[in-house]
């Protein structure tokens, strides 16, 4: 018989307060570290109501895979009581989509996206960051890379609105990838006004250790686009609006929802892909499909409200996983028989495309603003 | 402490393959529970899929002495699921297949790792009820449920999960599986294990799988609050109600401390100004439910300062997310909250309430006491700063007198949340000498190398 076990030599020896620290992990000084507000990591009360929510815990039932248990493991962290290049840390901040679904079903209120930003933070500093998103980040800081990428694949042209008419926030991978959305919303309403010599707003930097450069970027960009920001993207809508606040963002359905936009009706099945950050960082949910629904038959996916797995730079550091989610979503979709399904957000779409592109399907992913570009009445 | 030979992980892997954990942040996530101050982190964490593979670890376990503790979803509130000397956690999480819904037999059968949720929208898709309703059900599994035996906000009317369980299949200690009860709501052959092995804690064998009774949905349900001046007011409305009648389905109070933290983080429009409130409510048909909370309206107008119904489905909701979001609004205020479960006979709930109330003074600890009124269950819940060693322990000590007072008036120290590690010091004030060493002696006939769930229940 091992020595450690039996009921004569299983009693409790870890019952009260002082007696705490798992000899299993490095032990530390159990003093903060100064890595987490204090207030962010004290607000979880470890209930797990979060657990059904989250799409990584659903993926692997394992305890540190949920959001529970990243805070546990924040926590440990930020005590010294794990050590700062534990494989489970390094693992965990970057298996989480940073979907913050998990913020929506908390009854304690936890803003688990800023504690992840600012694990991220600490976590992913200099070297240990995925080597792939560093030159991204480096691309979005550089303002003339913008213009030029602007320039060349023709996003929305400069123009000057009325004094209290918003501005159009162009999103910078988005003016790369699909000009068109900028050039759709303008169209849609002319009386948006348009800088081009904007920068880029930060999100990509605050969700990938960079948080301090994320939100300074947002705020530079909040003086540079004077008063209401009109966005086309749901995760920069979601950092912005968390830095300059939120009266200043509007997302681009709300927008055109609020401007009475005229539509036409077409014979069409569309379904929608909700944007994590727009549903659950900006409540902003209900506004394109209601959009959707006076255009088309509109069809609710079964899993519209959670992550197609993009979530940012995820699909590249972590292609298995955002293929395997991605999977789920495209069986979905091809189930529901869609003509269209809508993304509101550009790293959405790409993903959809890729995924549809791959599986042969008939069915085509649109950005929600060149979608009702084409409705217009 | 020693770690486990590692011939056990190989062996476990050899079983399991990659569904074998043993990195060190990983089993530091296992070390805890949703109970705050208890922490101990597993050598190893194991998500068998099936019967056989659970058979599979507790042979391994049983070869080579180590202890094992099951684990549902964590949600617990008495460090039932803290694996206090170490070795094996048994997670559930991956066990989730749900077998079979009957419509006709009004029962399911699934594995312990289904979500109490889950498995209530799937009685809901063929018209029924899973009825045991905790607050924790879209995260707890039905598999911790019945070794906690849960109960919920119906309790009074339709019981806890012990009333509800057809059969079981469980796994013992040396891997041999049992089969107790079946699908027959009359069968009397032999002990009833099927009633052992609720509530026990994960310390007698594990349960791989569930035969559970549904009931069908109500046609109506209807709600109603009431404000008193006391709470000593609201318990005779509580008594007057039960002696009215046949039990309604919901009677559920809050006091001053838990009005405020509601009304403060959810604006749900409650009276700041009562000493304590009452949900009432009923399930039913249509008519009968009219009836009962029109009688539950009546009787509660004689103490009442303010009764007021909920006219819509949404109002309806609105009092029961207002009693259930009681623990969250509480701990906003400070970094940590515990809430405990204690139950006394009906007539003394007021009594209790009032000494909860004057134990939380003497000690200077902020405690908000809400519950089931109508089966005396409530929960006193402190809420301390978890960086103040001083304020941690005056909070024990208060609890420590809550406990004993709970049982001197006829009480016990849990109503539906067990025991766990957290309460056993506890237990035998409640149970007695006599019946402390016949619980270890049943122990000790289902695990006797003392492997499942050290320092719980039988410890
Ligand atoms: C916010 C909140 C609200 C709650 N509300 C209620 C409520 O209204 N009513 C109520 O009764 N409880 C409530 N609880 C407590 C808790 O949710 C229940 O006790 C629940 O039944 C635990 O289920 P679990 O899956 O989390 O089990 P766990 O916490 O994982 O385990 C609990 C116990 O069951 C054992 N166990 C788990 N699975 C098995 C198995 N398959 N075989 C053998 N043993 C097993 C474990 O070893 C442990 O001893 C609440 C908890 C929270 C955090
Ligand atoms: S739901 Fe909120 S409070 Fe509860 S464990 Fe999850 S993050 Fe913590
Ligand atoms: S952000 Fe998404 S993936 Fe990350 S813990 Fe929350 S729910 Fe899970």
């Amino acid at each position: 018989m091992s020595e450690q076990t039996g009921p004569e030599q299983s009693s409790p020896e870890l019952t009260s307060p002082e007696q705490t620290s798992p000899e299993q992990t490095s032990p530390g000084d159990g003093g903060p570290k100064g890595i987490f507000s204090k207030d962010l990591l004290d607000a979880c009360i470890s209930c797990g109501f979060c657990l059904p929510a989250c799409p990584t815990y659903a993926m692997t039932g394992q305890e540190q895979s949920s959001p529970r248990g990243r805070i546990t493991l924040m926590r440990l962290l930020e005590t010294g009581d794990l050590a700062p290049d534990d494989a489970t840390l390094a693992e965990e901040s970057s298996l989480c989509l940073g979907c913050r679904a998990c913020e929506t079903v908390c009854p304690a209120g936890v803003q688990y996206g800023h504690l992840l930003e600012e694990w991220r933070d600490e976590q992913w500093s200099g070297l240990k960051r995925p080597w792939i998103v560093r030159p991204l980040l480096l691309i979005a800081n550089r303002k003339w890379v913008l213009r030029t990428l602007g320039l060349v694949r023709r996003s929305a042209r400069r123009r000057s609105g009325a004094a209290d008419q918003p501005t159009l926030m162009l999103g910078c991978f988005e003016r790369g990838l699909f000009p068109s959305v900028s050039r759709g919303i303008a169209a849609l309403d002319p009386d948006l006004a348009v800088d081009p010599d904007q920068g880029c707003c930060g999100a990509l930097h605050a969700h990938n250790g960079e948080l301090e450069q994320g939100r300074d970027l947002a705020r530079k960009l909040g003086e540079r686009l004077p008063g209401t920001i009109v966005t086309t993207s749901g995760g920069c809508a979601a950092h912005l609006a968390d830095v300059i606040g939120r009266e200043r963002v509007v997302e681009a359905s709300e927008w055109l929802l609020k401007q009475n936009l005229d539509v036409s009706e077409r014979p069409l099945r569309v379904g929608l892909q909700d944007s994590c950050h727009l549903r659950n960082g900006l409540g902003v949910w209900k506004e394109p499909r209601e959009l959707l629904g006076r255009t088309a038959t509109y069809v609710e996916l079964p899993s519209a409200g959670s992550c197609c797995g993009a979530a940012g730079t995820y699909a590249l550091v972590r292609k298995k996983e955002s293929k395997a989610i991605l999977a789920k979503k495209i069986a979905e979709i091809e189930a529901a028989d869609l003509d269209l399904v809508i993304a509101v957000n550009p790293g959405c779409l790409r993903q959809l495309q890729t995924g549809l592109r791959k599986s042969q399907s008939r069915t085509k992913a649109v950005h929600i603003v060149d979608y009702l570009r084409g409705h217009k009445a | 402490m020693t770690k486990i030979p590692p011939a056990v992980i190989a062996d476990l892997r050899a079983l399991l393959g990659e569904r074998v954990l043993t990195e060190t942040g990983a089993l530091a996530a296992y070390g805890r529970d949703a109970t705050p101050l208890f922490r101990h982190a597993p050598d190893v964490v194991v998500q068998p899929l099936t019967t056989e593979e659970v058979a599979g670890v507790m042979r391994i376990a049983t070869r080579h002495r180590v202890p094992v503790t099951t684990r549902g979803a964590g949600t617990n509130l008495c460090a039932a699921t803290v694996p206090l000397s170490g070795g094996i956690v048994l997670s559930t999480t991956r066990m989730t297949a749900l077998t079979e819904v009957s419509r006709d037999e009004m029962l399911a059968v699934c594995q312990p790792g289904v979500t109490a949720g889950a498995l209530n929208r799937a009685a809901a898709a063929v018209g029924l009820v899973y009825v045991p309703d905790p607050g924790s059900k879209e995260a707890s599994t039905v598999g911790g449920n019945v070794a906690t035996c849960a109960g919920g906000l119906r309790g009074l009317k339709y019981g806890v999960t012990r009333q509800y369980v057809l059969g079981l299949e469980a796994v013992l200690p040396d891997g041999e599986v049992i089969r107790t009860g079946g699908r027959l709501v009359k069968d009397v052959a032999g002990y009833d294990l099927t009633r052992l092995l609720v509530g026990s804690e994960g310390t007698l064998a594990v349960i791989t799988e569930i035969t559970m009774a549904l009931v069908p949905n109500p046609a109506a349900a209807r709600y109603g609050v009431a404000y008193f001046e006391s709470m000593a007011d609201a318990s005779e409305a509580v008594r007057d109600i039960v002696a009215s009648g046949p039990a309604p389905a919901t009677l559920e109070f809050m006091d001053a401390v838990c009005i405020a933290a509601v009304e403060d983080f959810a604006h749900l429009g409650l009276r700041l100004d009562a000493g304590a409130l009452l949900l009432f409510g009923d399930d039913g048909e249509p008519d009968a439910v009219d009836r009962s909370v029109a009688r539950m309206a009546e009787v509660c107008g004689k103490r009442a300062t303010h009764i007021e119904l909920a006219e819509s489905v949404a109002a309806a909701e609105d009092l029961l997310a207002a009693r259930r979001c009681n623990l969250p609004a509480l701990a906003r205020s400070g970094s940590m909250t515990i809430l405990e479960d204690v139950t006394v006979p009906r007539p003394k709930l007021a009594e209790m309430v009032a000494f909860v109330a004057a134990t939380a003074d003497k000690h200077g600890v902020r405690i908000g006491t809400f519950g089931h009124a109508g089966d005396g269950n409530l929960h006193p819940t402190a809420v301390v700063d978890g960086d103040d060693q001083a304020a941690t322990e005056a909070a024990m000590a208060a609890f420590d007198e809550i406990f004993h007072h709970a049982v001197d008036l006829g009480g016990t120290i849990t109503g539906e949340h067990g025991v766990g590690a957290a309460k056993l010091p506890y237990l035998e004030h409640r149970l007695g000498p006599e019946q402390m060493a016949l619980l270890r002696r049943i122990k000790g006939a289902f695990d006797p190398l003392g492997l499942l769930n050290p320092g719980k229940l039988g410890s």
